[in-house]
């Protein structure tokens, strides 16, 4: 009976949404790019967590030297950092050396790099720490006490990118969530009133069933059903449009940003974050079916 | 058997669509409430149905006082009665088969046992040849035919009828009373309400007279 009863309700919804296909349209539009909206801030959001989670994986101290200073102080200076029981790896890169990589990190401003007379880069340290995990406050002590070298003229070092970058990623998320909560409580009240018309397009029909002895329950499971099956298919539909943008967003952008391009890029979410939109598109299809029925199905 | 006891109905003040009905109507009984527009019998029909609930009175079927039935159970009331409208309320974007399967759909019967009874109760009143057109394609006569099949393609065990021959021409109106008749001879009780006095003295085993809500004569013959 129930098995019956499931293919009824499956064939009346799928005859309900074909028969007032404009309107479904309408509200699966506005639900997919509410879901796109959450969709994209949460891509942005994962891509830059995952360049936090590299950096803090690769912790490196960038010991910047003085222009000109002697290499007999450089070595010096090499030599001090080498000595630290927190240092790994150690490697000297000259102006040329930084100048080539900006070159091969940023292309677009190659002209401008070439029109300075002198090479601005100076010559660095670049110290790569041995766990990754080592204390935040054991490497400051050492930053310190190398930047007291007359030789050291800045320190930069990435964990402070990394956690400037993963505020920004917590940021996108939130404004992702802000944004797209929203648009999906648009999509609700959307759905609300799609199936409120379709109660009204069914009144008689739903008149025939109360007299035939249909259930409450019967008679509103295929409302329920069109509401859960648009947010479902809603979100679907953004996740699809959200891969079309990843592959074609590359694209449109060239190499005009270089580094910076992968640093705002979008990365597709995880197969968990697609089930808990999809399950959300249901439930919100769901809620905004269930809220229509209690108001304008009074049985 | 359908009882009614001191059934009492007002829409508005101060005029009442039911006073003081009291009759019982048997088991495999044929009856005609008759009575000029506005007397009530529809109101009289709704109540038994409990489309409306009386605003006094006792109404007791099988002997089950519907009254007492909460509103979520009243579907297990309907299932045992069929009902059929001068406006046949027919579902005219669905197929003919569809429009009678609906009845059975409602009890989860499977598709092979829905097939065999829809095509059953379509034979009956003739329209078995007419099973996958749709309802607008079919004539006046047919459509109330359709909604008769309808009414009693789950064997319910009263079928009440409001007007059902309202809109037909007097042959086709002998036509559907005779359905009912047949129908009523399976042992289902039936219950019409009709102004027609020609049906009436054709087919009246018993007659229920409404004037202005009330009961004028019962059992007349």
């Amino acid at each position: 009976m129930i098995i019956h009863k499931a293919r009824y309700f499956l064939k009346e919804t799928a005859n309900n949404l074909w028969q007032y296909k404009t309107r479904h349209l309408f509200s699966l539009t506005i639900i997919c790019l509410s879901f796109l909206i959450v969709g994209l801030f949460l891509s942005i959001s994962n891509n830059l967590r995952d360049r936090a989670d590299e950096l803090s994986q690769n912790l490196v101290v960038v010991f910047y030297l003085q222009k000109n200073l002697p290499s007999a102080e450089q070595d010096l200076i090499e030599q001090q950092v080498r000595r630290s029981p927190l240092v790994a790896g150690v490697r000297l890169i000259s102006p040329a050396q930084a100048s080539e990589k900006f070159l091969q990190d940023f292309p677009a401003l190659k002209d401008i790099l070439m029109n300075l007379q002198a090479n601005p880069f100076p010559t660095s340290i670049e110290a790569a720490l041995k766990d990754p995990r080592v204390s935040y406050e054991e490497t400051l002590r050492f930053i310190a006490e190398m930047k007291k070298n007359a030789g050291v003229e800045d320190v930069q070092f990435n964990r402070d990118w990394a956690e400037k970058i993963q505020s920004l990623g917590r940021l996108a998320q939130a404004v992702g969530f802000f944004l797209g909560g929203i648009l999906i409580l648009a999509s609700f009240v959307i759905i609300s009133n799609v199936i409120k018309l379709n109660v009204f397009a069914r009144k008689s029909e739903i008149e025939i069933l109360r007299l035939v002895g249909a259930t409450n329950t019967f008679i509103r499971i295929p409302f329920l059903l069109e509401g859960i099956v648009l947010g479902i298919v809603g979100s679907l539909l953004s996740f699809i449009l959200l891969l079309l943008i990843i592959k074609l967003f590359p694209l449109y952008l060239g190499n005009s940003l270089g580094a910076l391009q992968e640093l705002i890029s979008f990365r597709y979410l995880s197969f968990s974050q697609i089930v808990y939109l999809v399950a959300g598109g249901g439930f919100v299809g769901f809620l905004g079916s269930l809220s229509s029925l209690s108001r304008f199905l009074r049985i | 058997m359908i009882e009614l006891y001191h059934v009492w109905k007002q829409y508005e003040k101060p005029q009442w669509a039911l006073s003081d009905i009291t009759l019982t109507v048997k088991k495999g009984e044929f009856c005609f409430i008759t009575g000029p527009s506005g007397s009530g019998k529809s109101t009289l029909l709704k109540t038994i149905y409990r489309e409306v609930l009386p605003t006094e009175g006792q109404i007791i079927i099988a002997g089950k006082n519907i009254l007492r039935i909460p509103d979520h159970k009243i579907y297990l009331l309907r299932r045992n009665m069929g009902i059929v409208y001068q406006d046949f309320r027919l579902l005219f974007h669905r197929r003919v088969f569809d429009n009678v399967a609906v009845a059975l759909q409602v009890l989860g019967n499977p598709i092979k046992d829905m097939k065999r009874k829809v095509f059953i109760a379509l034979r009956m009143v003739n329209l078995h040849h007419r099973i996958w057109d749709y309802p607008s394609h079919l004539s006046y006569g047919e459509q109330q035919r359709l909604a008769i099949a309808r009414a009693f393609v789950n064997n319910p065990r009263i079928l009440l009828a409001d007007e059902p021959t309202g809109n037909l021409d007097p042959k086709l109106a002998v036509e559907i009373i005779g359905l009912f008749k047949e129908i009523n001879k399976q042992g289902t009780t039936v219950i019409i309400c009709t102004h027609d006095k020609e049906l009436i003295r054709q087919f009246g085993d018993r007659i229920l007279f409404l004037h202005e809500g009330k009961l004028l004569r019962k059992d007349a013959t």
